[in-house]
């Protein structure tokens, strides 16, 4: 076991995952608020973006809120698995899990882009770029800095 | 005390594996992120309302109306700009801006109002504005300022974590104090500006191949113009937290005063000048006093900026590697 030898970089990137997956069991809650009100929240002092953006979640359809819902849990379980693996650097858990996690996030990101309207978040624009800039990290560096360290 | 000359290849070497090492360590890592998503998220936050410019009057008229759209920005940013550029009041400002409200943007906003034109501009805002793209001068503007406070996370471990856990002791076995300490601010200083370099470059080529509302060449001359200033910004900063660093045992006794030395001064300025005036004049104690006049069209005042850039460097460095070499290890 060579646990002793984590580099600080890799205990970073365990903890940005885990509130990063903290992050997306909040995002999956609101969400499910979000649906479970649909309708009901009184749009009247709300601005044209606003209601544009409470329209376009209407007209969403179940399907796309469950591939929405499903991406969410996905995302957050992958990130809360890689997170332990990094911690205990494992092979299978960090290295392998964290890569799932990238690539799952990148072509979601594209999926998205393409099939979503732009007041949901779809097209392409900088919030894209921002929302690539962890997972790409994570790619990048499971697979050059930290290669070596997750061998457990 | 005998102070060392540093050995070119040494600090070379040493700074060459700093600027590696700094993403195996936690500090280089979190810098990155932190930096990457503070600068994108400040384009995002202002390219966006141009974004939705653009798509409401594709529905109104079919087109988007490049010139239009530029002198809406012009318009809304001169204000703004004056204010950080200290030409005018915040009092001012407002006043402004109350004057602008009239409604939502549309092709008949604030662009086709009288009297706002750059005739009524001071050379530096006119500069910023109408000679330059002037979402990416605003963009700049803000992470010249915002920057600052980001560094620090990069820069506070240059060398307390090694005096803490006596790591230092096996590396002076091989080589000097000078050398440990310029090498590795001159590490941090590449990390840095590798990590400006692709701020700017993202932001640039998304406005370029994105929004379309700026030539492509006056976009590519401004953006290294302002990767230059942000890149220079950082280098007296970094010796700050060189300085902090070299004098402490503890990293995050490091990082906290860094963070209390960098957002303190700035301020203690501005909050003791509502009280007593010259307090002011504390915002020079750290680049803060001058650092827009990196962005000036002035070679005189932005070579001076540059020149004071290096002069705070010098003086932070060789004050932090005189209580290094000093210090017990």
């Amino acid at each position: 076991m060579n646990e002793e030898k984590r580099p600080g970089g890799l205990t970073a990137l365990a903890v940005i995952n885990f509130i990063f997956s903290g992050w997306g069991i909040i995002t999956l809650l609101g969400l499910a608020a979000l649906f479970a009100f649909f309708g009901k929240i009184p749009t009247d002092q709300m601005d044209a973006n606003q209601k544009a953006q409470m329209e376009a979640f209407q007209n969403m359809g179940l399907p796309l809120f469950i591939f929405i819902f499903a991406l969410t849990i996905i995302s957050s379980v992958l990130l809360l698995l890689s997170g332990i693996g990094y911690l205990k650097q494992k092979k299978f858990l960090g290295r392998t899990i964290g890569n799932t996690y990238a690539v799952v996030t990148i072509i979601s990101s594209v999926i998205t882009g393409i099939m979503f309207a732009p007041e949901l978040g779809g097209g392409f624009n900088i919030g894209t770029i921002i929302g690539l800039i962890y997972p790409v990290l994570t790619l990048i560096l499971l697979n050059t800095t930290f290669r070596e360290d997750l061998t457990n | 005390m005998n102070l060392k000359t540093p050995t070119i290849s040494h600090v070379r070497l040493i700074s060459l594996y700093w600027s590696r090492y700094a993403l195996r360590s936690g500090a280089g890592l979190v810098y990155l992120l932190i930096a990457l998503i503070f600068g994108l998220s400040v384009a995002h936050i202002l390219i966006m309302p141009v974004e939705q410019l653009m798509a409401l009057q594709k529905r109104q008229i079919g087109k988007t109306d490049p010139q239009l759209i530029r002198k809406t920005i012009i318009d809304i940013g001169q204000p703004i700009i004056q204010f950080v550029l200290g030409i005018k009041s915040f009092e001012e400002v407002t006043k402004e801006a109350a004057a602008l409200q009239p409604g939502p943007p549309d092709n008949t906003s604030t662009a086709t109002q009288p009297g706002k034109n750059a005739a009524g501009f001071d050379p530096w805002t006119n500069f910023l504005l109408e000679k330059k793209p002037a979402l990416l001068s605003v963009i700049f503007l803000i992470l010249l300022f915002g920057m600052p406070f980001v560094i620090s996370f990069l820069a506070f471990n240059q060398i307390s974590g090694d005096v803490q856990n006596h790591g230092l002791r096996y590396l002076l076995l091989r080589t000097e104090r000078s050398n440990i300490y310029f090498g590795r601010f001159l590490g941090t200083a590449i990390f840095s500006t590798v990590v400006m370099a692709i701020i700017v470059a993202t932001i640039t080529f998304y406005l370029g191949m994105k929004t379309r509302i700026y030539p492509a060449l006056d976009l590519a001359v401004w953006a290294v113009q302002g990767f230059l200033a942000l890149a220079i910004l950082m280098i007296p900063y970094i010796a700050v937290c060189s300085l902090i660093s070299a004098s402490v045992d503890s990293p995050f006794l490091s990082l906290v005063l860094a963070k209390v030395a960098i957002a303190g001064v700035l301020l203690i300025a501005i909050l003791g000048s509502f009280a007593w005036k010259p307090a002011k004049y504390l915002l020079y104690a750290l680049p803060w006093g001058w650092q827009n006049n990196l962005l000036h069209p002035a070679p005189a005042h932005w070579l001076g900026a540059v020149l004071a850039s290096l002069a705070y460097t010098a003086f932070f460095l060789m004050l932090g590697y005189y209580g290094f070499e000093r210090r017990d290890l």
